[in-house]
């Protein structure tokens, strides 16, 4: 049975032993429902839940392992003189999978019979498989057609004793939950502990997936600093990758990179915070019912502008602008890609980032605060001024700090808007780059994962996570202690 | 009624501080203030009594036109505070709330410290020439709000750390700092103990010397020992006012008798 097929035997085992577990756990209380410990749904979906959830769980682990464990059978079974390093067994595997594979589809589409496909011969396989749709890497000879023929053998096994296992745990859980249905019987305590299990799941795969995330990065880092020294890599001032062929050492100093990014991101937030805030000021202090139901939608969806269009404006219309209008004539560069560029389009881009978020913050200020100030004769902006930004102050710096996470992390307007040369410079209007374009930069065209010049986008990677990392801890610190405050 | 000392009463050549004529007041469809006219004196206490969701609060946030922060709010007559309509259009509301100041029902300090909510009116007004003059203000204002012996060593903790009847007297203090001509007080010792009740009753005594103040009030009792003049709310309109004693001792209405009996409320 396929997997599919599978899912669907439990649903229905599931969805029967839900009608069935509520019939009996009603018929044990005699047809009147109060006499029941738990509501009668909670009996079906207590049956429902033990059909599924071990069965499914098992199904997943079991889809996990059995490649794993047959390619590991096959492996052992193919001579020692067929391949010469753990590279070649790995080609070498690939196409013991891909013939197997194509042997089961052909079976399947009719193009042999199960006989012709176990005594299939090697000479004309490639071909035979090729007019199916499946592509072998060379000739099939014959240590990989015995290879896949085994493949296939144990597949086959592997998956009847899947089905086999996964039924009987459906129908084990089911028999178990419907024996155990009776008037007293806590159901609705079972349900709960496994919405309680169910939720702890999700929040774990989170916890999880983050952590795995960081330790690639700390690996394919750790494999980084093997090759180049780390002192070099945090202090050194230039940023010179040479690629192999073109021969020389590389230079890989994270700080003119780091200094783009910060440089960018400043100014970015020059622009996004005071006419964010000023924006959200305004529609939550004055604005009236009518305009803020018409301008917030309006200024979300400058947020939904993928990045990308931003960074066209940049490249074509603002890059260009600033050069001919202030850079040129004070004499102050003629690139059309620079600092000033990207980190005036990106501050756009978060204007209603910070003015949404500040927005909630400021209304979430309580009323009772407006009418104390309003009531001992202060102007409506003194109040703002001196009683509703500083109530909700917390809560707007992690805004900001949420924002700046944000403009750290930017990758397209930066690219187009900021270029690609790395240098350390004040002058806003010379082209600068960040982190995060050269990540790209280093993973992009022919690379060679074991060279310091590629690995070097993990470090660079990875540091760049412990900063918004760093930032969005101290933006969430913020925001619980905001919490507090009016309490 | 034997244990309510009933404070003396100075009636005659009194003056008229805020009169109100016609008063309407509507939130969206509901109307919550039926044609209220009334004369308070200036320089006494005048309690507003009457079972819950009558509009008291609701009256009394007209005085100082607070509900002009409340958009579904519709004011309809006159309200005049020394001969003067305080729903014209040149009065700026900022001013006449300078002069009106006013303690809500709930207490609601600002989310800073304890010296800064007091000195916070006070600042605004430009009241204080120097910080010594601001902190004899605060230090009088707390003192007069019942709260200076237990604050006086944490002036600079946040006024929201406070116990709820510390932070009424707090917004107390912050009321009195501005020194308004007229105090509004929707019930401001709800909170409070007996001895903080009455450390607040001889305040509002002491206010009644320099100004005019309005105290809404369920407790009868309190109103009976704080106030001069007593009005009766029901349903929105002003059933009867008049001298506190007689209201208590004779009262005209039959809804007044039962509220005050106990009947209703
Ligand atoms: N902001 C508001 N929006 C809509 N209706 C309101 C609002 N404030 C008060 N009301 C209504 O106006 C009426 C009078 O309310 P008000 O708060 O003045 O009563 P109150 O006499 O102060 O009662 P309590 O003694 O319980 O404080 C009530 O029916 C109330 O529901
Ligand atoms: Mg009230």
């Amino acid at each position: 049975m396929s997997p599919l097929w599978l899912l669907v035997s439990i649903a229905v085992l599931a969805l029967i032993g839900a009608v069935i577990g509520r019939r009996k756990a009603m018929a044990s209380a005699g047809g009147d429902a109060r006499e029941l410990h738990s509501l009668p749904n909670y009996y079906g979906a207590n049956v429902a839940l033990l059909v599924t959830a071990p069965a499914l769980l098992v199904l997943a682990a079991w889809m996990i392992l059995q490649p794993m464990l047959i390619e590991g059978r096959v492996a052992s079974i193919v001579p020692d003189a067929a391949y010469q390093d753990a590279g070649a067994l790995n080609l070498l595997m690939a196409d013991v999978r891909r013939v197997a594979g194509g042997l089961d589809l052909a079976v399947a589409q009719g193009a042999l019979t199960a006989q012709e496909a176990h005594d299939a011969e090697a000479t004309d396989l490639r071909a035979r498989l090729a007019e199916i749709g499946v592509a072998v890497g060379s000739e099939v000879d014959t240590v990989i057609l015995e290879a896949a023929q085994r493949y296939r053998v144990l597949d086959s096994r592997a998956d009847l004793a899947r089905t086999v296992v996964i039924l009987i745990l459906a129908l084990a859980g089911f028999i178990f939950t419907v024996s155990r249905i009776d008037r007293t019987y806590r159901a609705r305590n079972s349900v709960e502990l496994a919405v309680l299990v169910l939720l702890i799941g999700a929040s774990t795969i989170a916890i999880l997936t983050t952590f795995g995330i960081v330790m690639s990065m700390l690996f394919e880092t750790m494999n980084f600093f093997r090759q180049y020294p780390a002192s070099e890599f945090f202090f050194s001032t230039t940023w010179d990758p040479s690629f192999s062929g073109r021969g020389g050492a590389s230079e890989l100093g994270i700080l003119p990179l780091l200094w783009g990014t910060l440089y960018i991101s400043l100014i970015a937030l020059l622009v996004s915070v005071p006419i964010g805030l000023f924006a959200a000021i305004y529609l939550s202090e004055y604005a009236d019912k009518r305009f803020r139901g018409f301008a917030k939608p309006l200024l979300e969806v400058l947020a939904g502008i993928p990045t990308i269009v931003y960074g066209l404006f940049a490249l074509i219309t603002v890059g260009p602008l600033l050069r001919d209008a202030i850079a040129s004539p004070l004499g102050l560069g003629n690139s059309a890609s620079s600092v000033m560029t990207a980190g005036l389009v990106m501050g756009i881009m978060l204007i209603p980032f910070v003015s949404s978020l500040s927005d909630d913050i400021i209304n979430a200020v309580p009323q009772a605060m407006r009418d104390g100030s309003y009531g001992l004769g202060a102007t409506q902006s003194e109040t703002i001024r001196q009683v509703i930004v500083p109530a909700a102050l917390p809560g707007i710096v992690g805004a900001i700090l949420l924002a700046a996470s944000r403009a750290i992390g930017e990758t397209m307007i930066v690219v187009l808007g900021a270029g690609a040369a790395a240098r350390i410079d004040v002058n806003p209007f010379e082209a600068m780059t960040t982190v995060t374009v050269k990540i790209v930069s280093q993973l992009t065209g022919d690379t060679d994962f074991s060279s310091p010049e590629t690995l070097v986008a993990f470090a660079l990677g990875l540091t760049l996570f412990v900063i918004t990392l760093g930032l969005n801890v101290l933006a969430l610190y913020i925001v619980r202690r905001y919490r507090e405050q009016y309490e | 009624m034997n244990d309510m000392r009933f404070v003396e009463r100075t009636v005659g050549n009194e003056e008229v501080k805020i009169a109100a004529r016609g008063v309407h007041v509507y939130y969206g469809d509901t109307h919550a203030i039926k044609d209220v006219n009334i004369d308070i004196a200036d320089k006494m206490v005048t309690a507003f009594i009457g079972p819950s969701g009558c509009g008291k609060s609701t009256f009394l946030r007209c005085i100082n036109r607070m509900n002009d922060t409340i958009p579904i709010a519709r004011i309809e007559g006159d309200i005049m505070i020394d001969g003067e309509d305080i729903y014209d259009r040149r009065v700026d509301p900022v001013q006449l709330r300078a002069k009106v100041g006013m303690v809500f029902q709930k207490p609601n300090p600002f989310p800073k410290s304890i010296y800064d909510n007091v000195a916070y009116g006070p600042k605004i007004h430009g009241l204080a020439r120097n910080k010594a003059e601001l902190d004899e203000i605060v230090e009088t204002s707390l003192r007069r709000a019942a709260l200076w012996d237990e604050v006086k060593d944490r002036l600079q903790a946040p006024g929201t750390g406070l116990s709820g009847g510390q932070q009424q007297r707090l917004c107390i203090a912050r009321a009195v700092a501005t020194s308004p001509e007229v105090l509004l007080m929707d019930e401001p010792c709800s909170a409070l103990d007996p001895i903080a009740t009455d450390q607040v009753e001889n305040l509002i005594h002491e206010l009644r010397e320099r100004y005019s103040v309005v105290i809404v009030t369920h407790s009868m009792s309190q109103a009976s020992r704080v106030s001069q003049r007593t009005a009766y709310f029901h349903l929105g309109e002003m059933v009867e006012y008049g001298e506190t004693g007689d209201i208590f001792t004779n009262p005209r209405d039959q809804r007044t008798e039962n509220y005050i009996t106990g009947r209703i409320g």
